[in-house]
C-alpha cells in the first residue's frame, strides 16, 4: 500500500477510523485528498469523473488498509474494545427506543405497527456480529 | 521506594498488583521511553504500568521483566 501506519493514529475522540500522527501523515493525506477535491470542481472531459472514482477507490482501500494496522499496544487495543462496545451500547438502546416508540406511535394512531427495516437490519447485523465474534473467540482465543 | 499498586476484584476476591517498574528502571538509568519502545507499547502505557493503573498480561509482564534484567515476573510484578 502507498501510506505507511505509522504516520497515522487511532481517531478516538471525534468519531472512528484514523487521523495523522506525523507530518507524513498529513502529507500523505493532503496529496490524496488535493486531486479528489480539485478534480471534483473541474468538468473537463467525461474522463475526469472515471479517474475521481479510480483515485478515490485506491485512497478508500489505502485507509481501510491502515485502519486495520494501525500500531496498538495492549492497553490500546483494550480501550479501543471499550469504547466501542459502549458505542455499541449507547447505539442499540437509541435504536431499540426508537423501534419502540415507532411501534408505539403507529399503534396509538391506529396503523401498521411498521418499523424502519433499516433500524431491524442494523440491529440483527449487529446481533450476527456479535455471535461471529464470540464464536471466533471461543474457538481460538 | 514504594511499589506501586494495580488492584483487581473477580468473584469477590480482591487482588493486588504490585509493580516495582519505575524503581527498577531508574536502577539501570532507562527511561521511560526507552523502556516503552524494548517493550513495544507507547509511553502512556509504561505511565500507566508504573503508576499502577493499568493490568498488564502475562506476555507483557514478562518482556518487562526480561527488560529491566530481572529473572522472574516477581521481581517487578506480585500479585497479593
Amino acid at each position: 500500500m502507498i501510506g505507511k501506519k505509522e504516520w497515522f493514529k487511532r481517531r478516538k475522540y471525534s468519531g472512528w477510523g484514523v487521523v495523522p500522527a506525523t507530518w507524513q501523515g498529513w502529507a500523505y493525506t493532503a496529496v490524496m485528498v488535493s486531486p479528489l477535491v480539485a478534480l471534483s470542481f473541474m468538468q473537463v472531459n467525461e474522463a475526469v469523473p472515471a479517474v475521481l472514482v479510480v483515485w478515490f477507490l485506491i485512497f478508500a482501500a489505502d485507509m481501510v488498509d491502515i485502519m486495520i494496522h494501525v500500531p496498538r499496544d495492549e492497553r490500546e487495543k483494550q480501550h479501543e474494545a471499550i469504547a466501542e462496545r459502549n458505542a455499541l451500547w449507547v447505539m442499540i438502546v437509541i435504536l431499540a427506543c426508537g423501534v419502540a416508540f415507532e411501534v408505539a406511535r403507529n399503534t396509538a394512531q391506529g396503523k401498521t405497527a411498521l418499523v424502519d427495516p433499516v433500524i431491524i437490519i442494523a440491529l440483527l447485523g449487529a446481533l450476527v456480529a456479535k455471535a461471529i465474534t464470540n464464536w471466533y473467540l471461543d474457538r481460538n482465543n | 521506594m514504594n511499589p506501586r499498586i494495580c488492584e483487581d476484584s473477580h468473584q469477590g476476591n480482591s487482588m493486588t498488583l504490585e509493580t516495582k517498574i519505575s524503581e527498577l528502571r531508574k536502577k539501570i538509568g532507562m527511561t521511560q521511553e526507552e523502556l516503552a519502545e524494548r517493550a513495544g507499547v507507547t509511553r502512556q502505557t509504561v505511565i500507566s504500568l508504573e503508576a499502577g493503573r493499568y493490568n498488564p498480561s502475562l506476555f507483557l509482564a514478562h518482556k518487562i521483566t526480561k527488560i529491566l534484567k530481572q529473572k522472574h515476573i516477581e521481581d517487578v510484578f506480585l500479585v497479593k
